[in-house]
Protein backbone atom coordinates (compact mmCIF):
# COMPACT_ATOMS: atom_id res chain seq x y z
CA UNK A 1 0.00 0.00 0.00
CA UNK A 2 2.74 2.02 0.78
CA UNK A 3 4.32 1.82 -2.55
CA UNK A 4 1.25 2.76 -4.51
CA UNK A 5 1.04 5.98 -2.42
CA UNK A 6 4.43 6.75 -2.83
CA UNK A 7 3.79 7.31 -7.18
CA UNK A 8 2.71 10.58 -5.76
CA UNK A 9 5.05 13.07 -4.45
CA UNK A 10 4.78 16.89 -2.62
CA UNK A 11 7.16 17.89 -5.08
CA UNK A 12 5.59 17.36 -8.06
CA UNK A 13 2.29 18.33 -6.82
CA UNK A 14 3.81 21.60 -6.21
CA UNK A 15 5.87 21.56 -9.31
CA UNK A 16 2.64 21.19 -11.08
CA UNK A 17 0.88 24.69 -9.28
CA UNK A 18 4.31 26.66 -9.83
CA UNK A 19 5.03 25.70 -13.58
CA UNK A 20 0.55 26.25 -13.93
CA UNK A 21 1.04 29.66 -13.07
CA UNK A 22 3.78 30.76 -14.94
CA UNK A 23 2.11 29.00 -17.98
CA UNK A 24 -0.94 31.40 -17.32
CA UNK A 25 1.50 34.12 -18.10
CA UNK A 26 3.35 32.54 -20.79
CA UNK A 27 0.54 31.28 -22.75
CA UNK A 28 -1.55 33.93 -22.55
CA UNK A 29 1.25 36.11 -23.89
CA UNK A 30 2.26 33.68 -26.94
CA UNK A 31 -1.83 33.66 -27.60
CA UNK A 32 -2.67 37.05 -27.85
CA UNK A 33 1.04 38.07 -29.85
CA UNK A 34 0.97 35.17 -32.31
CA UNK A 35 -2.17 34.21 -32.98
CA UNK A 36 -5.50 36.10 -31.96
CA UNK A 37 -4.64 39.69 -32.48
CA UNK A 38 -2.27 38.83 -35.69
CA UNK A 39 -5.49 40.38 -38.29
CA UNK A 40 -5.06 38.26 -40.98
CA UNK A 41 -6.80 41.19 -43.10
CA UNK A 42 -3.93 43.49 -42.31
CA UNK A 43 -0.83 40.93 -41.88
CA UNK A 44 -1.82 38.34 -44.02
CA UNK A 45 -1.51 34.63 -43.03
CA UNK A 46 1.27 33.36 -40.56
CA UNK A 47 4.28 32.29 -42.51
CA UNK A 48 7.82 31.76 -41.71
CA UNK A 49 8.96 36.09 -42.23
CA UNK A 50 5.89 36.56 -39.93
CA UNK A 51 7.22 34.67 -37.18
CA UNK A 52 10.85 35.75 -37.53
CA UNK A 53 9.93 39.06 -37.43
CA UNK A 54 7.73 38.61 -34.41
CA UNK A 55 10.75 36.69 -32.31
CA UNK A 56 13.20 39.04 -33.87
CA UNK A 57 11.25 42.20 -32.44
CA UNK A 58 12.97 41.71 -28.71
CA UNK A 59 15.75 40.32 -27.06
CA UNK A 60 14.15 39.18 -24.62
CA UNK A 61 11.42 36.52 -26.87
CA UNK A 62 14.39 34.32 -25.92
CA UNK A 63 14.12 34.25 -22.93
CA UNK A 64 10.50 33.19 -22.98
CA UNK A 65 10.40 30.98 -25.48
CA UNK A 66 13.40 28.93 -23.93
CA UNK A 67 12.03 29.28 -20.63
CA UNK A 68 8.06 28.56 -22.05
CA UNK A 69 8.55 25.67 -24.10
CA UNK A 70 10.07 23.23 -21.59
CA UNK A 71 8.11 24.32 -18.66
CA UNK A 72 4.81 23.56 -20.55
CA UNK A 73 6.27 20.32 -21.68
CA UNK A 74 6.71 19.51 -17.77
CA UNK A 75 3.52 20.28 -17.03
CA UNK A 76 1.08 18.31 -19.91
CA UNK A 77 3.54 15.44 -19.11
CA UNK A 78 3.43 15.70 -15.36
CA UNK A 79 -0.10 16.38 -15.44
CA UNK A 80 -0.65 12.96 -17.76
CA UNK A 81 1.49 11.66 -14.93
CA UNK A 82 -0.66 12.51 -12.14
CA UNK A 83 -3.74 11.18 -13.80
CA UNK A 84 -1.76 7.69 -14.50
CA UNK A 85 -0.39 7.63 -10.96
CA UNK A 86 -4.10 7.93 -9.35
CA UNK A 87 -5.12 4.75 -10.98
CA UNK A 88 -2.57 2.95 -8.24
CA UNK A 89 -0.45 1.32 -10.32
CA UNK A 90 2.29 -1.33 -9.37
CA UNK A 91 6.30 0.04 -8.65
CA UNK A 92 7.36 -1.37 -11.58
CA UNK A 93 5.02 0.30 -13.87
CA UNK A 94 5.46 3.62 -12.32
CA UNK A 95 9.27 3.61 -12.58
CA UNK A 96 8.86 2.73 -16.77
CA UNK A 97 6.19 5.12 -17.53
CA UNK A 98 8.58 8.04 -15.59
CA UNK A 99 11.14 6.92 -17.52
CA UNK A 100 9.48 6.83 -20.31
CA UNK A 101 7.61 10.14 -19.78
CA UNK A 102 11.25 11.65 -19.00
CA UNK A 103 12.73 10.67 -22.16
CA UNK A 104 9.65 11.90 -24.15
CA UNK A 105 9.99 15.65 -22.11
CA UNK A 106 13.70 15.23 -23.05
CA UNK A 107 13.19 14.94 -26.71
CA UNK A 108 9.82 17.43 -27.14
CA UNK A 109 12.59 19.74 -25.96
CA UNK A 110 15.44 19.47 -28.16
CA UNK A 111 12.83 19.40 -31.09
CA UNK A 112 11.19 22.58 -29.60
CA UNK A 113 14.76 24.08 -28.83
CA UNK A 114 15.91 23.43 -32.42
CA UNK A 115 13.09 24.63 -34.18
CA UNK A 116 13.10 28.03 -32.00
CA UNK A 117 16.87 28.18 -33.48
CA UNK A 118 15.61 27.69 -36.56
CA UNK A 119 12.98 30.94 -36.02
CA UNK A 120 15.36 33.17 -34.18
CA UNK B 1 -7.97 -5.14 -11.34
CA UNK B 2 -7.58 -1.90 -9.63
CA UNK B 3 -7.16 -0.15 -12.97
CA UNK B 4 -11.56 -0.89 -13.68
CA UNK B 5 -11.97 -0.86 -9.77
CA UNK B 6 -10.60 2.69 -9.98
CA UNK B 7 -12.24 3.80 -12.96
CA UNK B 8 -15.34 2.57 -11.84
CA UNK B 9 -15.18 4.42 -8.37
CA UNK B 10 -14.58 7.60 -10.60
CA UNK B 11 -17.71 7.58 -12.52
CA UNK B 12 -19.54 6.80 -9.73
CA UNK B 13 -18.84 8.99 -7.76
CA UNK B 14 -19.41 11.63 -10.22
CA UNK B 15 -22.64 10.45 -10.76
CA UNK B 16 -23.26 10.45 -6.90
CA UNK B 17 -21.81 13.57 -6.41
CA UNK B 18 -23.44 15.79 -9.36
CA UNK B 19 -21.91 19.67 -7.77
CA UNK B 20 -19.26 22.02 -8.84
CA UNK B 21 -16.37 20.05 -8.00
CA UNK B 22 -17.14 17.40 -9.04
CA UNK B 23 -17.31 18.88 -12.49
CA UNK B 24 -14.44 20.76 -12.61
CA UNK B 25 -12.27 17.60 -11.58
CA UNK B 26 -13.04 16.09 -14.28
CA UNK B 27 -13.23 19.10 -17.03
CA UNK B 28 -10.16 19.76 -15.84
CA UNK B 29 -8.19 16.63 -16.50
CA UNK B 30 -10.18 15.79 -19.91
CA UNK B 31 -9.14 19.57 -21.36
CA UNK B 32 -5.62 18.86 -19.51
CA UNK B 33 -5.16 15.39 -21.74
CA UNK B 34 -6.79 17.43 -24.99
CA UNK B 35 -4.26 20.38 -24.32
CA UNK B 36 -1.15 17.68 -24.16
CA UNK B 37 -2.07 15.94 -27.70
CA UNK B 38 -2.70 19.43 -29.12
CA UNK B 39 0.71 20.56 -27.56
CA UNK B 40 2.60 17.41 -29.61
CA UNK B 41 0.58 18.62 -32.73
CA UNK B 42 1.90 22.08 -32.38
CA UNK B 43 5.13 20.81 -31.86
CA UNK B 44 5.10 18.55 -34.68
CA UNK B 45 3.85 21.74 -36.95
CA UNK B 46 6.19 24.06 -36.04
CA UNK B 47 9.17 21.66 -36.20
CA UNK B 48 8.90 22.07 -40.50
CA UNK B 49 11.02 25.11 -39.51
CA UNK B 50 13.70 22.41 -39.74
CA UNK B 51 12.94 21.78 -42.97
CA UNK B 52 13.40 25.03 -44.07
CA UNK B 53 11.35 28.44 -44.56
CA UNK B 54 9.55 27.14 -46.99
CA UNK B 55 8.80 23.84 -45.86
CA UNK B 56 7.15 25.67 -42.89
CA UNK B 57 5.33 28.16 -44.45
CA UNK B 58 3.57 25.48 -46.65
CA UNK B 59 2.40 23.80 -43.40
CA UNK B 60 1.23 26.94 -41.72
CA UNK B 61 -0.90 27.43 -44.85
CA UNK B 62 -2.47 23.87 -44.43
CA UNK B 63 -3.18 24.53 -40.87
CA UNK B 64 -4.85 28.14 -41.48
CA UNK B 65 -8.42 27.81 -43.08
CA UNK B 66 -12.11 28.55 -41.60
CA UNK B 67 -12.10 24.93 -40.14
CA UNK B 68 -8.88 25.22 -38.03
CA UNK B 69 -10.32 28.69 -36.97
CA UNK B 70 -13.17 27.00 -35.50
CA UNK B 71 -10.99 24.33 -34.35
CA UNK B 72 -9.29 27.08 -32.16
CA UNK B 73 -11.67 28.45 -30.38
CA UNK B 74 -12.72 25.32 -29.32
CA UNK B 75 -8.97 24.69 -28.37
CA UNK B 76 -9.10 28.23 -26.71
CA UNK B 77 -12.10 27.02 -24.79
CA UNK B 78 -10.12 23.94 -23.32
CA UNK B 79 -7.22 26.51 -22.73
CA UNK B 80 -8.92 29.33 -20.90
CA UNK B 81 -11.16 27.20 -19.17
CA UNK B 82 -8.14 24.93 -17.48
CA UNK B 83 -6.22 28.07 -16.82
CA UNK B 84 -8.67 29.79 -14.64
CA UNK B 85 -9.52 26.49 -13.20
CA UNK B 86 -6.60 25.67 -12.52
CA UNK B 87 -5.82 28.89 -10.74
CA UNK B 88 -8.95 28.75 -8.57
CA UNK B 89 -7.72 25.04 -7.94
CA UNK B 90 -3.65 26.75 -6.67
CA UNK B 91 -5.23 29.53 -5.07
CA UNK B 92 -7.30 27.03 -2.77
CA UNK B 93 -4.44 24.39 -2.28
CA UNK B 94 -1.70 27.40 -1.24
CA UNK B 95 -4.27 29.36 0.96
CA UNK B 96 -6.72 27.30 2.55
CA UNK B 97 -9.26 28.85 0.24
CA UNK B 98 -11.72 25.65 0.58
CA UNK B 99 -14.54 27.83 1.84
CA UNK B 100 -14.86 30.00 -0.97
CA UNK B 101 -14.14 27.71 -3.66
CA UNK B 102 -17.63 27.83 -5.11
CA UNK B 103 -17.48 31.72 -5.30
CA UNK B 104 -14.13 30.64 -7.64
CA UNK B 105 -15.21 28.38 -9.60
CA UNK B 106 -18.57 31.41 -10.00
CA UNK B 107 -15.87 34.17 -10.98
CA UNK B 108 -13.80 31.65 -13.31
CA UNK B 109 -16.97 30.74 -15.88
CA UNK B 110 -17.18 34.78 -15.90
CA UNK B 111 -13.79 35.28 -17.07
CA UNK B 112 -14.17 32.29 -19.09
CA UNK B 113 -17.53 33.63 -20.79
CA UNK B 114 -15.52 37.00 -20.77
CA UNK B 115 -12.35 35.58 -22.66
CA UNK B 116 -14.30 33.85 -25.04
CA UNK B 117 -17.00 36.99 -26.29
CA UNK B 118 -13.49 38.48 -27.17
CA UNK B 119 -11.66 35.30 -28.80
CA UNK B 120 -14.79 34.81 -31.26
CA UNK B 121 -14.46 38.56 -32.20
CA UNK B 122 -10.99 38.46 -32.57
CA UNK B 123 -11.23 35.35 -34.57
CA UNK B 124 -13.87 36.38 -37.29
CA UNK B 125 -11.82 37.45 -39.93
CA UNK B 126 -10.31 33.82 -40.54
CA UNK B 127 -13.97 32.82 -41.29
CA UNK B 128 -13.92 34.97 -44.57
CA UNK B 129 -12.74 32.42 -47.02
CA UNK B 130 -12.12 35.82 -48.96
CA UNK B 131 -8.99 36.49 -45.99
CA UNK B 132 -6.98 33.78 -47.72
CA UNK B 133 -5.86 35.40 -50.61
CA UNK B 134 -2.28 34.32 -51.76
CA UNK B 135 -0.95 32.75 -48.80
CA UNK B 136 -0.11 36.05 -47.13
Amino acid sequence: MDAKLSNQSALTWFLQRITGLFLGFFLITHINVQHLFHDITIHGLINFESVRENLASSNLWKVFYFLFVPMVIYHALNGIWQIIADFRISRGAAILIKALFWILGALLTVIGALTLNNLF
Amino acid sequence: MPFKKYLGGLVEDAELNKNAGNFSYWAHRITGIGLSIYLLLHIYVLSSALSGPEEFTQRMQDVQSPLFALLEIILLAGVFFHMLNGLRITLVDFFGWTRHHKLFLILAVVFFAALMIITIVLQLPKFDIGNYGAGG
